[in-house]
């Protein structure tokens, strides 16, 4: 029903807001997905707020703190001494 | 114990190396991102272990990534039961207590990528950590929102509401800081 509307209409922008995030992460269905990809063909504004939103994501996926090397060579120190029985 | 099969075919030690020792540091970050804390996140990455190795043997050797995050999820489970947990602060009251950045002037330099990329990083060390908890598995970790959510043992809509919350509160310190646009957010 309500993606009847969509489909005649093309989604509203509130709509899109709703599920921007969602879509950002690849969750929606792929209807709704082709939907807001129509609507940010044609709303600067819909589209210039996915930009931001993508660019957030991307700044947060691109700097992962580190890992301590130490913390990894003791549980490789652990597994091995598991597997060897060590540990009960 | 005695085996059934083959030794070679099955033989934990060999499984182990194969297939959860290149794992270590997903699991480490993982367990960090669902813990908050080092000391948490090594045990839990060592209980989670023993808990591996224990089953190694009815491991079908497929997608063990997946497998031991389950692992991981019962292992958390059992954690939180025997500990108070740390997490249950509201996000809601404690984000508004937490400090913001000082007033300045609107920035008239150009959008840098660093000074985005800093905004959005401090913005994210003041989110409740529980919503850092959803942002590191689904944006650092590429976890669906389902994996989260069974890592985490909440639901869906959960995950789903704290991680859409917290990208919106980053985004509404890019807002403040004038790095998206001219344009004032509605
Ligand atoms: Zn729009």
């Amino acid at each position: 029903m309500i993606k009847k509307l969509f489909r005649r209409r093309g989604m509203s922008c509130d709509a899109v807001m709703e599920v921007l995030q969602s879509y950002l992460d690849g969750e929606t269905d792929a209807e709704t997905a082709r939907l807001v990809a129509a609507h940010l063909h044609t709303c600067t504004d819909c589209d210039q707020e996915t930009a931001t939103f993508r660019r957030i994501k991307l700044s947060l996926a691109s700097t992962p703190s580190p890992v301590d090397p130490a913390i990894i060579s003791s549980l490789q120190h652990f597994s091995a001494r598991l597997t060897r029985g060590e540990l009960g | 114990m005695v085996l059934l099969v083959s030794p070679s075919a099955t033989d934990p030690q060999a499984l182990f190396e194969e297939h959860v020792v290149p794992q270590l540091e997903v699991l480490y970050r993982t367990a960090r991102s669902i813990t908050r804390n080092q000391v948490d996140a090594e045990d839990l990455v060592q209980e989670t272990l023993l808990r591996a190795f224990g089953a190694i043997d009815r491991f079908d050797g497929r997608y063990p990534k997946a497998w031991l995050l389950t692992i991981m999820r019962n292992a958390n489970i059992n954690r939180a039961r025997k500990k108070v947990p740390d997490l249950l602060d509201d996000p809601e009251l404690t984000f508004e207590r937490s400090t913001r950045f000082a007033e300045t002037d609107t920035p008239e330099q150009v959008v840098v990528e660093p000074v985005f990329d800093a905004t959005v990083h401090s913005a994210f060390n003041r989110l409740p950590e529980s919503f850092k908890q959803v942002v590191e598995l689904v944006d650092l970790q590429g976890l669906a929102y389902q994996e989260s959510a069974d890592l985490l043992d909440i639901p869906v809509g959960t995950v789903m509401s704290r991680l859409h919350r917290a990208r919106k509160r980053i985004r509404t310190e890019i807002a403040e800081y004038g790095l998206d646009s001219e344009r004032t957010p509605t």
